[in-house]
């Protein structure tokens, strides 16, 4: 008994795994075939494919763009090393739209991120329950809406024949001598603040709510046996109460750095803007389909793994991070 | 002021609850202006959207700011629904937003299910690879190139089939289903039900409400799709509304320029046709939108429900 051969035994083991895998495999492979591979060859064919053509960040690429695919641009493009980063690193427009993307995501985070907290508190203080629910309905609409209408909104409004130029000048005639608060480098990025707040700042209540109808009445019942007022119970119970929430989606917020907002920016800007309302998206954008001049691609692809790249670093970050507080990782 | 606030807390407290509704208190007071002052900002625009749209061009210019129009024209919804780029647009959206998301929904559905299958070799890798895609992509370049590649560019079909699946979407669907007690799809099995059967004739009808919320998230995407056909399809008569939409803003916005530097004047979008446009393109969601709030609300809550 005692010398039984513990490798012979291991490996009659693992075939035995190995048997059990592929009779698994073969119980599921309906489901491999109708379920699984349909959504997964989606997925390898549209976002994994073009994934190897990052290598033409280290090519050179100038012929019309466009007239091949992908594949066979690689193969007849020649390499050129680090050219592409190193000039890069030299290009104004380049840094001018790297400081602006995160300058105007920390303005959005700044002004933009306690908007939300602060309204749902609020909502959450109205006791009219019909008037709450219209005032949502109202509140939460215009995320639905594409930033090509709410710029066209934008445009009318602020333009030269709009609204806001109409009722200034009733005030101050003097400012609308030269009205362009659409082109003028210091109205743009609040604009886009403000534009940001009008279409998401009701939308973004929405889990702060759920967050406090999450919270135990028996504290406020009990505060207010101790004499808490409604102040003093906001400051002490409901937001206690949601901190974590407010942590995980600012780190969240904090971690999307990177993503300006492409369709915003680029329905609202124009070229007198650009100076401070270029980001990375709308100038990889302008070089690869707007440029004059003659574009080698290589270039405007070693943008894109810039920028893709630190997204990568920023968005994992966060994420882990947002986990240490209880994020779930599926938002 | 804010003194004033907390001494009618107080009072208040004294007497929980009862009296909340016969006195109003000064906090009250506030919260109903703010809250109606920010629902006010909110419906303006859309207000004056369609002021816009509907008074003739001569009171626009004379008086942008109005409340009440003095006179209505009907002219600029004539333009916009006798124009064949807007209405072929219009068209094309509605398929749009149908096809896709018949196409997104079945995806999505499909792979949610694969997921709840905990025991399925390979599981955690096809995850991985699915993940991942919401975290890296190739960028504008090699995207457009293996487009062109495939034979997308200039193609209608490249607003719909590289949409594909939102993974996010997929996983919160999926975790909802596994949520479902074990037992109602173990005895299916027993009475000799296979997967596909399983899916659809029980899984899915529990989830419906789910199912509803992702149905209208995805008819809002492909209904405010233009991205892609700006990039893609150079051919307005494929457009979506959308992109025909941003056609005319931009093009009325550069009107200006072009007249400052002197060269031909491109066609004529006023004000009026501008804001018709964008009414027509919000009508169906503005209309829809009040019933249906029950799903355009929960979609963000069900992420979170899972611990």
């Amino acid at each position: 008994m005692g010398n039984f051969d513990l490798e012979a035994i291991q490996k009659a083991q693992k075939a035995k795994n190995r048997k059990s895998i592929i009779k698994r495999i073969w119980r599921y492979k309906w489901i491999y075939l109708f379920m699984l591979l349909p959504g997964l060859a989606v997925i390898i064919i549209f976002r994994y494919l073009p994934l190897p053509g990052i290598a033409l960040a280290w090519k050179k690429f100038t012929p019309t763009f466009g007239a091949k695919g992908l594949y066979s641009y690689l193969a007849s493009s020649k390499p050129v090393g680090w050219k592409h980063f190193e000039s890069l690193w030299r290009e104004k427009a380049f840094w001018n739209a790297t400081k602006n993307t995160f300058m105007i995501s920390i303005l959005k985070l700044v002004f933009g991120f306690p908007f939300p907290v602060i309204l749902a508190i609020l909502i959450n203080e109205m006791t009219m329950k019909r008037y709450k629910k219209v005032m949502q309905t109202i509140y939460t609409f215009p995320h639905f809406l594409s930033w090509v209408v709410v710029a066209g909104m934008v445009l009318n409004l602020f333009g030269d024949t709009g609204v806001v130029k109409s009722v200034v000048s009733k005030f101050n005639p003097d400012a609308v001598a030269n009205w362009n608060f659409l082109y003028n480098s210091r109205s743009f990025r609040p604009l886009l603040i403000i534009s940001d707040i009008w279409k998401e700042g009701g939308w973004g209540t929405i889990l702060y709510l759920a967050a406090i109808a999450g919270v135990d009445p028996s504290l406020h019942e009990a505060a207010i046996v101790d004499g808490a007022n409604r102040f003093q119970r906001i400051v002490h119970i409901t937001l206690p109460e949601i901190t974590s929430l407010i942590i995980i989606m600012l780190i969240l917020q904090i971690g999307n750095m990177m993503n300006a907002n492409f369709d915003q920016i680029f329905n609202l800007y124009s070229a007198p803007v650009f100076d401070v309302g270029d980001v990375i998206d709308t100038y990889i954008y302008r070089i690869t389909f707007q440029s004059s001049t003659a574009m080698d691609y290589g270039f405007s692809t070693a943008v894109g793994l810039f920028k893709n790249v630190i997204n990568f670093v920023l968005l994992i970050g966060a994420n882990q991070i947002a986990k240490l507080f209880g994020h779930d990782g599926i938002m | 002021m804010a003194k004033n606030k907390v001494k009618y807390g107080q009072e208040e407290n004294v007497v929980a609850g009862a009296h909340m509704v016969r006195h109003v208190h000064t906090f009250d007071v506030i919260l109903f202006i703010l809250l109606t002052l920010f629902a006010l900002v909110i419906v303006y625009p859309f207000y004056n959207t369609i002021l816009v749209s509907i008074v003739p061009q001569a009171d626009y210019t004379r008086q942008p700011f109005m409340l009440i129009p003095k006179r209505v024209t009907w002219e600029n919804y004539k333009f916009v629904f006798e124009s064949p780029l807007l209405l072929r647009s219009m068209l094309n959206s509605v398929v749009l937003a149908v096809v896709g998301t018949i196409y997104n929904m079945v995806l999505t559905v499909l792979l949610a299910y694969t997921f709840t299958k905990r025991d399925l070799p390979g599981r955690n890798i096809f995850r991985f690879i699915l993940v991942f895609t919401m975290y890296f992509g190739g960028g504008l370049v090699p995207t457009y190139l293996l487009y062109k590649a495939l034979g997308l560019v200039g193609n209608w079909w490249v607003l719909v089939l590289p949409t594909g699946v939102s993974i996010t979407y997929m996983l919160i669907i999926s975790s909802n289903m596994s949520e479902l007690p074990a037992e109602i799809e173990e005895s299916a099995k027993m009475d000799g039900a296979n997967d596909i059967q399983i899916l659809f004739k029980i899984v899915l009808p529990l989830i419906k409400p789910i199912l509803a919320t992702f149905t209208i998230y995805y008819a809002v995407e492909r209904w405010n799709e233009w991205y892609s056909a700006m990039l893609y399809l150079k051919d307005n008569k494929l457009w979506p509304l959308q992109m025909a939409l941003r056609q005319i803003i931009s093009s009325a916005t550069s009107i200006s320029t072009v007249a400052m530097t002197g060269e031909t004047r491109p066609p004529i979008y006023g004000e009026g046709i501008k804001m018709a446009c964008i009414v027509v393109t919000v009508f169906p969601l503005m209309a829809l939108y009040p019933f249906l709030q029950r799903y355009f609300l929960t979609g963000l809550t069900l992420g979170a429900v899972k611990g």
